[in-house]
């Protein structure tokens, strides 16, 4: 096992708790990290694997990543108005499955 | 070599203990503002990851978008929840944000769905630690091709050239999600108090700093880690503290001038692909001996208009009509 | 003038016009509806410009940036993308007009920016080759269309929107976790190249699971499709009409194409799954569908069971390749044209009553007889009765069946497109009879009654032009990897 293979693992192992949180939790803004740390899980494997070699580092990975985070923030932004809109009309942040018609 | 080896394993694996036990609090702790300080301070961690895995542009984005804007976009979404609670009086609807936040599914469904997760997240592991142990990934192509892209580093070389199609996508992203929420039309909140004269102070301080910042981490970007994508946050954060200390746009120029800001990023990188189609090239193919100069106008536009969406995120609601719904 | 039309770069015309679009619509929205229709009909010439070229050179290759894969960006059309661009600019121009009509200034001045983003979306994620470029196109597609659900303003819809927000959300992650696991195992994210090395290992396995489970959960195949009733029975007509069409068979599109692509040659045997599941969601979505008491909740529940037929196919090529696909885009672009008529049309009852209770339609045929026209045509079409679509397609389907002895699929078939009958009939039933409590009628405008009507009356076109559609279809052979059956028959 290398340093990589180790962030790699450390990455699913975030990937797995963010879904959990998501699954479990009611609270919207609960949600909202879940994604964001299950999202860091994904970008941690997704670079961590370059480095499966001592040659230089592969820029491609970098570069998704980067790219990764911004759409992140772009639905982390969306959703948190989102969540303020739905606790602004129903007065909680969470989803309502009983009032949906 | 041997103590060193151990050092660095040490260091990674207190780094990855780390991110899951921070990952685990801000999950499950059970106050919410305590959730995102230990969100935050994942980031931070995420950070130093990143730089242990030799992706410093990665580590500044990181720090920048990922702990630091997130981190202000979820602090302030959390205010505004505790400012709705407030209006509502106390009483019975105080349990929103810090009671009810505790309230999930019964214990009983936790394990239901903690079972294939382990296995889910086993079989991932496995299908990882499965992977040949050489990395084929593409820094010789890259390297091979890097005098051609008109920059020398190769993470912007791939954003902004080679990739450069995944960037223009992305930043229509960034400005996608800032449309959508303002069509959401969200009412500005109503603070006009005086601000906190440290605040302020701090504020004067700091946005001559982070501008400078920001033009460095354009101007290096070309050549070392740095980048429109880090050069915009750090400017956006600027406008973040500026808004903090109570600053709004003009509205002489919160209508069109603020939207064409917000869009020149995005319309840069559609003219320089048409420009590029009518020479007859293919879509998005620089020149290489104009390309570091076309990146740099890309970069510079894009850098605004990111700074301009992100700080525009933060504020939430449009500048331009603010009692219309 | 010709040549110098088959010169122009239509399929990059197509991802950069919609997006100019979107941005003088955000710019100036004063004149949002004569810049959106004319983005619209940009496109839609756009589309028959690819098409000719495709007829006259087959595939279409360009690699952006002029990086040849795996360094860049490979843009890629064959017929399946050109049949999927086709029905997006054909229901997109349809819907535009009717939504010009829908709704008032400043609806319109949210929805065109929004709508010509998604539209963006589309046509980049038809074209593309490459499984990174692909994710930021899901993710374009899903934030624009999140937005546009929340367009509807009262709590259902913002429930809906952030319910789909989630999923889409999660789907979008699991998707780039295959992503990256196919990158570290071949160093390529362009489809071709992984096509050529792809071969059955853990972590490939891995990747197909993770990026399937993240397009099943974005396409609503049962059991995966709690989000998508809320979502598409909350938003404003026109907008159910293009998530509903559209939205969900971007997703399928790209499922698909990483099935032939990809994952075909190491896992023929989980196709036999995704038809329990198709199976199952024909059942459960028209059961669902028959117990509303909503016009649109009905229309919605009717797309989750439309959906499963498309899985069918995934057990069905393994013997009859080419068919079986046929019958599914075939049933795909129907059921766009169908369902997006029948969200217009649901849209009418809407304006018209003021409600869509369906036990509450006073005398609609009578009163708003094109509307119900348009309907029932759609209706026509999800039954599967000639000379509709939706017959061609479940006819394909069938052909498919028999000739591998499932009969058990042949009579879920069947037994859909009865089902179907009944929720269509549930609907143009109470649309005959007189309520027991008048209600209050507003007009409706004609452009939104027509747009409802052509559309449906395609749907019913299509069981017409197959001898037109297929060829094009066969264009650079999106399906080829079936046409050595035997090798793969177990």
């Amino acid at each position: 096992m290398s340093i990589a293979i180790l962030y790699a693992l450390v990455g699913i192992g975030l990937f797995c708790l963010g879904v959990y949180a998501l699954m479990i939790h009611a609270h919207l803004l609960r949600k909202i990290l879940a994604l964001n740390i299950m999202g860091s899980g994904v970008f941690m494997v997704l670079l961590a694997l370059a480095g499966r070699t001592e040659i230089t580092p592969d820029p491609v990975p970098a570069a998704m990543v980067i790219t990764g985070i911004v759409v992140a923030v772009s639905a982390t932004a969306l959703a948190l108005a989102l969540m303020l809109k739905i606790n602004a009309i129903t007065g909680r942040a969470e989803l309502n499955d009983a009032e949906e018609k | 070599m041997e103590a060193l080896s151990l050092l660095q394993w040490l260091i990674d694996g207190l780094i990855g203990i780390g991110l899951l036990w921070l990952a685990w609090r801000a999950l499950f702790c059970p106050e919410l503002f305590k959730a995102i300080v230990l969100f935050i301070a994942f980031g931070l961690l995420m950070t130093l990851a990143w730089v242990r895995l030799k992706a410093p542009d990665v580590a500044l984005a990181e720090v920048a978008i990922g702990a630091g804007l997130t981190g202000a976009l979820l602090l302030s979404s959390w205010a505004k929840l505790r400012g709705f609670d407030a209006n509502k009086g106390m009483g019975a609807r105080e349990k929103n944000s810090e009671q009810a936040e505790q309230k999930t599914k019964r214990p009983f469904f936790h394990g239901l769905y903690a079972i294939p997760l382990l296995l889910m997240a086993v079989g991932l592991g496995y299908g990882v630690l499965q992977l040949t142990p050489y990395a084929t990934g593409l820094s010789a192509v890259v390297a091979e091709n890097l005098d051609a892209s008109g920059v020398s580093n190769p993470v912007t070389a791939v954003l902004l050239n080679f990739r450069a199609y995944d960037t223009l996508l992305e930043i229509a992203v960034l400005l996608l999600a800032l449309i959508g929420i303002w069509s959401l039309g969200i009412r500005p909140s109503v603070r006009e108090a005086t601000p906190d004269p440290v605040l302020d102070l701090l504020t004067r301080f700091l946005t001559p700093l982070l501008l400078l910042v920001s033009a460095y981490l354009l101007w290096v970007g070309a050549h070392a880690p740095g980048g429109a994508f880090q050069a915009g946050s750090v400017l956006g954060a600027a406008g973040v503290l500026l808004i903090l200390a109570g600053w709004r746009l003009p509205l002489s120029l919160a209508g069109l001038p603020l939207r064409i800001t917000l869009v020149a990023g995005v319309s840069t990188f559609i003219v320089v692909a048409v420009l590029t189609m009518l020479g007859g090239a293919q879509l998005l193919a620089f020149p290489p001996s104009q390309a570091s100069l076309i990146i740099f106008v890309l970069e510079i536009t894009a850098t605004l208009s990111i700074a301009a969406i992100l700080a525009a995120l933060f504020l939430g609601s449009r500048p331009d009509h603010s009692e219309k719904i | 003038m010709g040549d110098f039309l088959l010169t122009i770069p239509w399929a990059v015309v197509l991802i950069l016009l919609p997006l100019v679009g979107a941005i003088a619509c955000f710019l100036w929205p004063k004149k949002v509806n004569q810049l959106g229709l004319i983005t619209l009909g940009g496109v839609f010439l756009s589309v028959v410009g690819l098409g000719a070229w495709l007829l006259e050179n087959g595939v279409y290759h360009h690699a952006v940036g002029g990086w040849n894969a795996p360094l860049g960006i490979q843009l890629y059309a064959d017929g399946l993308s050109l049949v999927m661009l086709g029905i997006t600019a054909l229901v997109g121009v349809a819907v535009s007009v009717y939504a010009t009509a829908y709704f008032d200034r400043s609806q319109s001045e949210r929805f065109w920016p929004l709508w010509l983003f998604l539209l963006t979306a589309l046509n980049a994620l038809f074209l593309s080759a490459d499984i990174f470029n692909l994710y930021v196109t899901l993710e374009l597609l899903g934030l624009s269309a999140v937005a546009l659900v929340a367009l509807g303003g009262g709590k259902a819809a913002l429930n809906g929107a952030m319910r789909y927000l989630l999923a889409s959300l999660l789907g979008s992650l699991l998707f780039l976790f295959g992503v990256a696991l196919l990158y570290h195992t071949y160093g390529s994210l362009d489809l071709a190249m992984l096509s050529e090395q792809v071969e059955s290992t853990p972590t490939v396995w891995m990747a197909l699971g993770l990026m399937s489970a993240g397009l099943l959960l974005k396409t609503a195949l049962f059991p995966l499709h709690f989000w998508l009733p809320p979502a598409h029975a909350s938003a404003f007509s026109p907008i159910s009409a293009l998530l509903s069409a559209l939205v969900v068979k971007a997703s399928f599109y790209l499922l698909l194409r990483l099935w032939l692509e990809i994952f075909w040659p190491i896992s023929g045997s989980v196709a036999g799954l995704f038809g329990v599941l198709g199976v199952m969601a024909i059942l459960w979505g028209s059961l669902q569908a028959l117990r509303q008491t909503r016009v649109k909740m009905l229309v919605a529940y009717s797309t989750v069971a439309q959906i499963g037929y498309l899985f069918l196919a995934f057990p069905l090529a393994m013997g009859a390749g080419v068919t079986a696909w046929n019958a599914v885009i075939y049933l795909a672009i129907s059921h766009a044209l169908a369902k997006a008529a029948m969200f217009m049309a649901a849209g009418n009852l809407l304006r018209f009553g003021g409600h869509d209770r369906i036990a509450d339609l006073d005398q609609l045929a009578q009163r708003l007889p094109l509307t119900i026209a348009a309907f029932a045509l759609a209706g026509v079409s999800f039954i599967g009765l000639p000379p509709s679509g939706g017959f061609i397609g479940k006819w394909l389907l069938l052909e498919a069946a028999l000739m591998q002895g499932r009969w058990d699929l042949a009579v879920v078939m069947v037994l859909g497109g009865i089902l179907a009958a009944m929720y269509i009939f549930k609907v143009l039933g109470y649309a005959f009879t007189e309520a027991s409590k008048p209600s209050k009628v507003k007009t409706v405008p004609v452009r939104m009654e027509w747009a409802a009507l052509l559309l449906a009356s395609g749907a019913i076109l299509l069981g017409f032009l197959a001898p037109l559609i297929l060829p094009l279809l066969a264009i650079g052979t999106p399906f080829d990897a079936f046409s050595g059956n035997e090798e793969i028959m177990p």
